[in-house]
């Protein structure tokens, strides 16, 4: 007897009821959902996040028995009226958002000529060097950076001993709000420059040229030409290091001495020191609305920057 | 809260502790276990039973005084978890609320921590330790019904000094740190632990008015604010005296006992006001397997015999609470390690309870006003 000839290899017979297995599933009138279909992970993970924050609000309404140490079954806005009329919470509050402006304001004056200079550079080993020098300090974490300052800047530290040399008494130069800002303006940098650097290659060099062609000085063509094409980076960056800073424990509680508390430095006592999971919840929805605030008013005033993509800026 | 439990004795009662310590020196000379054969028949042995401990010198402490022999007497290895006390708490008490086994069998803890968690209600009940009996009055949290924690050693908050900075002598009253010359040279618990009470008396008030009136306390701190004091956790004083920053420390005295054998000049007084005296005590979760919490009770149980303090708390340097330890050499009549009546005389403790019922306003007034 002859054997049948198979007409197709058997690996197409298996696509073919693949195919029609996906066509089952997904019929080609779905086909416009695709693009959906792929947001679906990062919507569950924010769902996550939304599902937290619901968790949270509950509980910063529930408050503590320190009988029990039990959360009350009723809700309560007494830690809210905590939070918002206790001296202390008032006093970390201010210091956590007056420092992150500062430190956003220095790190983009820092980080802008740093970026400027690596997407401009027509030396590639000076880029390289640069962008070594940039991803260096993500390869070290926050802790060992703020560790690093604490071996510099102590009062047996480098900078003391050469101050020393000079004939200058021993400084007290950490432990307090300067040196966390110092510490903030550090860490940030790196973030800075990463958003500032695709914004600064999007201007055409040939701009920046036209201009001093037609008379503009570097100062006028920077003020008129670069600065304002670039502020959709300088929004950008300013937006992530403000976060970040607003939103930092590691270098304050390390670099503060344990007197200049962020937010999430008393974020951290509620939950853990003194075991007020309501307190604790309270602050955290706080800062949460604090940020958030400050976020809506950058991009009521200057737009979303480089966060906008591809919508309209501003 | 009654008043039984809003005060406990301000300094340790002479009467008492000789009495304790009597009647726990007459039952000493039981076995390593102590009448382990009190309970039944022996349970399943688990694989290895996980003691949450604080790491470095304290864990090695723990592992050469009770650990080690515990798993060469039951087979059973112990696991040393060396997350954070504070941040152990919350999941310790999840688990129970969602009657999950916990993640530990035993939590090495400071008594005010372990009090959160007994009148949480998340603590075994460990009066039926047969070793107990051998111990003074020290091992009993006070405010509390039973024993849902056992205390195993006390701790004094001192006045650790370097001595080239006070030529005339060591400070004798906790006023001294106001000196000028020892602005920003001073530090304290950023939560001012150890120091509410002695500033208490140093401000004029008495300890008997705590926690109702604490203004002469809050005086006081506000005074020493002046000093501009750094302001740190355990680790950091050890870290501070041996880099230079600071001249003296309100600290535990193990920190400063950790510095000097790091070679740095340092001593230590309880000054004329008084020092704040505490424990630290072993408790078990509850929602353990039945046999599990047999051997987690039979690792408490031999951590409160006289060997296993001897070894585990030379390692620490502070006194135990079974009667006849010897102190390590360097802490002989040390006012950092009482033994004696005597020596509590200027020891100022309170009651568990009250201090957590109220820690959370302490803790907030003393920051507000070294960071207001």
């Amino acid at each position: 007897m002859r054997t049948y000839r198979v007409a197709y290899p058997l690996t197409w017979r298996a696509m073919d009821v693949l195919e029609a297995f996906v066509a089952f599933v997904w019929p080609p009138s779905f086909r416009a959902a695709v693009p959906y279909l792929f947001l679906l992970p990062a919507l569950i993970l924010v769902g996550l996040l939304v599902l937290g924050l619901i968790q949270i609000a509950d509980t910063s309404m529930r408050v503590l028995d320190r009988d029990t140490f039990l959360l009350s079954d009723a809700y309560s806005l007494d830690n809210y009226r905590r939070a918002l009329t206790e001296p202390f919470f008032a006093t970390i509050a201010g210091r956590s958002i007056i420092g992150s402006l500062i430190v956003t304001v220095i790190t983009l004056v820092f980080a802008f000529p740093y970026a400027y200079l690596m997407v401009r550079t027509s030396s590639s080993a000076l880029r390289k060097f640069l962008l070594v020098a940039l991803f260096l300090p993500f390869f070290i974490g926050q802790v060992v950076r703020a560790y690093g300052w604490l071996i510099i800047l102590g009062n047996q530290g480098i900078v003391n001993d050469i101050l020393g040399h000079a004939g200058i008494p021993t400084l007290r130069l950490l432990y307090n709000y300067p040196a966390v800002l110092f510490g903030l303006v550090q860490y940030m940098l790196p973030f800075a420059v990463l958003m500032l650097a695709p914004a600064l290659t999007a201007i055409p060099e040939e701009l920046e040229a036209a201009a001093g062609s037609l008379g503009a000085s570097w100062l006028k063509t920077f003020r008129h030409v670069v600065l304002p094409l670039a502020r959709p980076g300088l929004v950008g960056a300013g937006l992530v290091v403000m976060t970040l800073s607003l939103t930092d424990f590691a270098i304050p509680a390390m670099l503060g001495g344990g007197s200049q508390d962020f937010i999430a430095n008393a974020i951290y006592d509620q939950f853990f020191r003194t075991s007020d999971q309501g307190l604790g919840a309270t602050l955290s929805l706080l800062l949460v609305a604090v940020g958030s605030l400050l976020v809506g008013v950058v991009f009521t005033a200057f737009g979303a920057g480089t966060l906008a993509m591809g919508g309209r800026r501003k | 809260m009654s008043n039984d439990d809003k005060r406990l004795s301000t300094m340790i009662s002479r009467r008492t502790l000789l009495h304790s310590m009597a009647a726990a020196g007459a039952a000493t000379g039981l076995p390593m276990l102590g009448g382990t054969r009190a309970f039944a028949q022996e349970p399943q042995k688990p694989r290895e039973i996980i003691v949450r401990a604080w790491g470095g010198s304290w864990v090695e402490a723990l592992k050469a005084g009770v650990s080690d022999p515990f798993t060469k007497m039951t087979g059973i290895a112990v696991r040393h978890d060396l997350t954070e006390d504070n941040e152990i708490q919350p999941k310790v008490w999840a688990a129970v609320a969602q009657k999950r086994v916990p993640p530990i069998h035993i939590n090495w803890d400071t008594t005010t921590n372990a009090t959160k968690s007994a009148l949480r209600g998340v603590t075994e009940d460990l009066s039926d330790l047969p070793n107990l009996k051998s111990t003074t009055e020290l091992a009993k949290p006070v405010g509390l019904d039973g024993y849902p924690i056992v205390n195993t050693y006390g701790y004094v908050y001192v006045l650790a000094y370097r001595p080239e900075a006070f030529p005339n002598g060591a400070p004798k009253s906790w006023k001294d740190l106001l000196d000028p010359k020892l602005k920003r040279r001073i530090a304290f618990y950023n939560d001012g632990i150890g120091f509410h009470f002695p500033a208490q008396v140093a401000g004029g008030g008495k300890i008997e008015d705590i926690p109702n009136n604490m203004q002469p306390a809050w005086d006081f701190v506000t005074m020493m604010k002046q000093q501009e004091p750094l302001l740190g956790e355990d680790p950091d004083f050890t870290t501070w005296f041996q880099k230079g920053e600071i001249d003296a420390a309100c600290t535990i005295s193990t920190n400063a006992r950790e510095a000097r054998k790091n070679g740095i000049d340092i001593k230590w007084v309880v000054p004329e006001e008084g020092a704040k005296f505490d424990t630290d005590g072993l408790w078990i979760p509850k929602g353990l397997p039945a046999n599990e919490l047999y051997w987690a009770k039979q690792y408490i149980n031999l951590a409160l015999t006289k060997e296993a303090q001897q070894v585990w708390l030379d390692g620490l340097g502070l006194p135990g609470v079974v009667p006849g330890l010897t102190p390590p050499a360097d802490l002989a009549n040390d006012p950092s390690y009482p033994t004696k009546p005597e020596d509590f005389k200027n020891l100022i403790r309170v009651s568990s309870k009250v201090q957590v019922q109220n820690e959370s306003d302490w803790f907030a007034k003393f920051k507000q006003i070294m960071q207001g």
